[in-house]
């Protein structure tokens, strides 16, 4: 991966015709990440050979980190994909400054999460079992071939959401028009016959991805865990729900961090107005969500059983608490809620970019939540708690993994017209 | 080990072949077909080591044997091979004769050879009650093979599955360690085989093995399935092929495990179960265990 920013140098200087511009804050960005992947590889390629001995998980609390990791990242996706359907489906125009990299997003998020579930499996040489010996009655057999779909489908209308913009790439001398003219057909024009295809093909794609990525994706993966009557903290109705709503929480959170810090380093307008009702959307959510959890914690105490009350306490009361009261509560919620409807911060980009940021660390947190707790209250009281704390390798195979996925985005940021020049705008997508 | 390390390793098969009459002589000297006789006996090891299916022997050979024998052989289409009618195996375990000495434990260990931090039983003791009204219960709990298994619902490849005398089995060549079967199990009866061993605290540990599912995987080595899978109580399926009973029901020294066929009426698990003393784990999940309990 070292290489490659400087292949694509040579590349510029050799081949002089495609001029290449990297701009140093994006040289050192990637150097950084490339730095974060190599020693995240090591730690990646060391897991293959001890195993899961690598971690801290137990045939008590068999799942940790790389599963709060993944769900996390699967909810990333599908938050910034329905985000991108209330622009091409919905016209929702105020936000189409972030339609095509919320697609992007979401690609990217799910080839991150599908690698954490590799890294989690006790035998990935074996991962296509799930598809071969495809068991009608398990969430997880549906999950892998939902995923897949969800990520063709997404592909698909991605190309379609750019194809105008790698036409008009194509013409060009650049890195992005050597790579449009490679995957554009010769005779591919733009007109206004292709504008109204390209336009319903994007509505049919998002209209299709809709229920695909709620019921499917994200639903589909609260599921997972909501079928298991052997925890009753998950084992509730609410629970997919929930998974869909704090999906569009993180999903918009992350796109609008991504979107202020984006501009920041390219020293380019920030459209204000769309920032603040982003975050107001976002807020939205993530009311919508805490609503859902209240119900759910309190029908859960209420219930009296001792499993669900032992995981309870051990969510908001042991040692391990701070993860529930600090980050997913305090962080995730109580403060950005507070930036973005007290007057002195609501109209304040950076404080709002604060707020995004925020919120995505305290999803982090409702995902490690949501797998350790009930996992590490024993199916039997006789039986010994669980114990679990990521080790330095899951944490560094994390990082690698992350680096990984980020490096694709930036990558494909490079070489794909993923965002759009202000000119454009207002004749896209529409 | 160092027995045979110098010299060649004696064949013991070939000093059982020499003994052997040969077949063909034999069949020559009796009055029926010899090559009819050599291929019945060829297929009938396949259909032993589950190669050819018993029908497909019968219709083989069913018209030759009509010929050969006549009247004698006049079995039609072959014997009645009636589904699901083979023994529902169950376990009772009496509660008041448990003494929680651990020996079931023990015993499943040695026989099923699992590595450190796997045990396919264990006996959960508590104490009910204020002192000096208190009351020491001892529950053993293997895997209940239930006859509904969240772990079979669950699991995306099949790998896990209820075979139809009621064992649920782990086809560990198939199992990709997802471990959702250890999430979803409410009795917490599976385990994730991590590679540990028992070589550090004595020599040798990794060349004895146990046929689970009868299946002779030999030495443990890194890497080597069952590491990286997951693990459970089959009730001893290997010992059952032989004849024998558990390894739990057999050494329990309180006499506390019955082990039998359900499907058969007459049967002393059959009649326990039958017993108002009689209750199964968990039963509002709806699992329906085979692993009976006597209060
Ligand atoms: S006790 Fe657990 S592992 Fe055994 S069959 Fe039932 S659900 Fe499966
Ligand atoms: S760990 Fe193996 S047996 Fe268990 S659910 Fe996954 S594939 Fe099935």
């Amino acid at each position: 991966m070292a290489n490659l920013a400087v292949d694509l140098k040579e590349k510029s200087t050799s081949k002089s015709k495609i001029n290449v511009t990297l701009s140093k804050s994006f040289k050192i960005w990637i150097s950084a990440l490339t730095i974060a992947f190599l020693i995240g590889g090591y730690f990646i390629v060391e897991r293959f050979f001890t195993g899961l001995a690598a971690t801290n998980l137990s045939s008590i609390t068999p799942w940790g980190a790389w599963i709060a990791f993944y769900i996390f990242f699967v909810g990333l996706s599908a938050g910034s994909f329905l985000l991108s359907t209330l622009i091409y489906v919905f016209g929702m125009e105020e936000y189409e400054r972030v339609g095509k990299a919320a697609l992007f997003t979401a690609i990217v998020c799910m080839i991150v999460a599908l690698t954490f579930v590799l890294m989690d499996l006790g035998r990935p040489e074996r991962m296509l079992n799930a598809i071969i010996y495809w068991n009608v009655t398990s969430p997880l057999a549906w999950e892998v071939h939902f995923y897949l779909v969800y990520i063709g489908l997404l592909t698909v209308e991605l190309y379609i959401a750019m194809r105008e913009d790698l036409v008009r790439a194509a013409k060009t001398n650049s890195l992005k028009g050597f790579v449009a003219k490679l995957i554009t057909f010769k005779n591919a024009t733009i007109n206004a016959a292709t504008k109204k295809r390209d336009h319903m093909w994007m509505k049919i794609l998002g209209t299709v991805g809709i229920p695909l990525a709620i019921l499917g994706v994200h639903g589909g993966t609260g599921t997972i865990f909501a079928v298991v009557k052997a925890r009753p903290a998950w084992h509730t109705a609410l629970f997919p729900i929930i998974f869909v709503v704090s999906a569009m929480v993180s999903g918009t959170a992350l796109l609008l961090a991504m979107y202020i810090i984006k501009k920041k380093v390219q020293k380019q307008p920030i459209d204000q107005g769309m920032v603040v009702s982003l975050a107001k959307l976002m807020v939205g959510f993530l009311i919508i969500d805490l609503g859902l959890q209240f119900y759910e914690y309190l029908i859960g105490w209420y219930g009296l059983e001792t499993e669900h009350l032992d995981t309870l306490a051990t969510m908001m009361a042991s040692e391990k608490a701070w993860s529930f009261w600090i980050v997913q509560m305090l962080m995730g919620a109580v403060i950005p809620i507070t930036i973005v409807f007290w007057k002195k911060t609501s109209q304040n980009v950076n404080a709002l970019l604060a707020a995004a940021v925020l919120i995505v660390i305290g999803i982090i947190g409702v995902r490690f939540n949501i797998v350790v707790p009930p996992l590490v209250v024993p199916v039997f009281h006789e039986l010994p708690w669980g114990n679990y704390a990521p080790t330095i390798k899951e944490w560094m195979v994390s990082v690698g993994v992350v680096a990984m996925g980020l490096l694709i985005y930036s990558f494909g940021e490079l070489l794909l017209p993923i965002e759009e020049t202000s000119d454009e705008v207002s004749h896209n997508g529409k | 080990m160092g027995l045979f390390s110098n010299e060649k390793k004696v064949d013991y098969d070939k000093i059982v072949d020499k003994m052997l009459p040969d077949a063909k002589k034999e069949m020559d000297e009796s009055q029926y077909d010899t090559e009819l006789g050599l291929n019945m006996a060829r297929d009938a090891r396949k259909v032993i080591s589950g190669k050819l299916k018993i029908e497909d022997f019968h219709k083989v050979y069913s018209s030759s044997l009509t010929k050969e024998f006549g009247n004698y052989y006049a079995s039609g289409d072959g014997p009645d091979i009636r589904k699901g009618d083979g023994p529902k195996w169950a376990m009772v375990i009496d509660l008041k004769k448990c003494v929680g000495c651990d020996t079931c434990t023990v015993s499943c260990k040695a026989e099923n050879r699992t590595p450190p931090g796997i045990s396919y039983n264990v006996v959960m003791e508590s104490l009910e009650g204020e002192f000096p009204n208190i009351k020491a219960v001892n529950l053993p709990r293997p895997c209940m093979q239930c006859d509904k298994p969240a772990c079979a619902q669950v699991c995306p490849t099949r790998a896990t599955y209820k075979m139809e005398n009621g064992i649920v089995a782990i086809d560990n060549d198939r199992c990709i360690g997802c471990r959702y079967c250890i999430v979803a199990c409410p009795y917490g009866a599976r385990s994730f085989d991590f590679g540990e061993s028992y070589e550090q605290e004595m020599q040798g540990a990794n060349d004895v093995t146990s046929p689970e599912y009868g299946v002779e995987r030999g030495n443990r080595e890194k890497g080597k399935t069952p590491i990286g899978t997951v693990r459970k109580c089959s009730f001893c399926f290997h010992r059952l092929q032989r004849g024998e009973e558990p390894a739990c029901v057999e050494t329990c020294i309180g006499d506390a495990r019955f082990f039998g066929d359900l499907n058969d009426p007459n049967s002393v698990v059959s009649k326990l179960a039958a017993s108002p003393r009689a209750f199964r784990l968990k039963e509002e999940l709806g699992t329906h265990p085979n692993v009976i309990y006597l209060r």
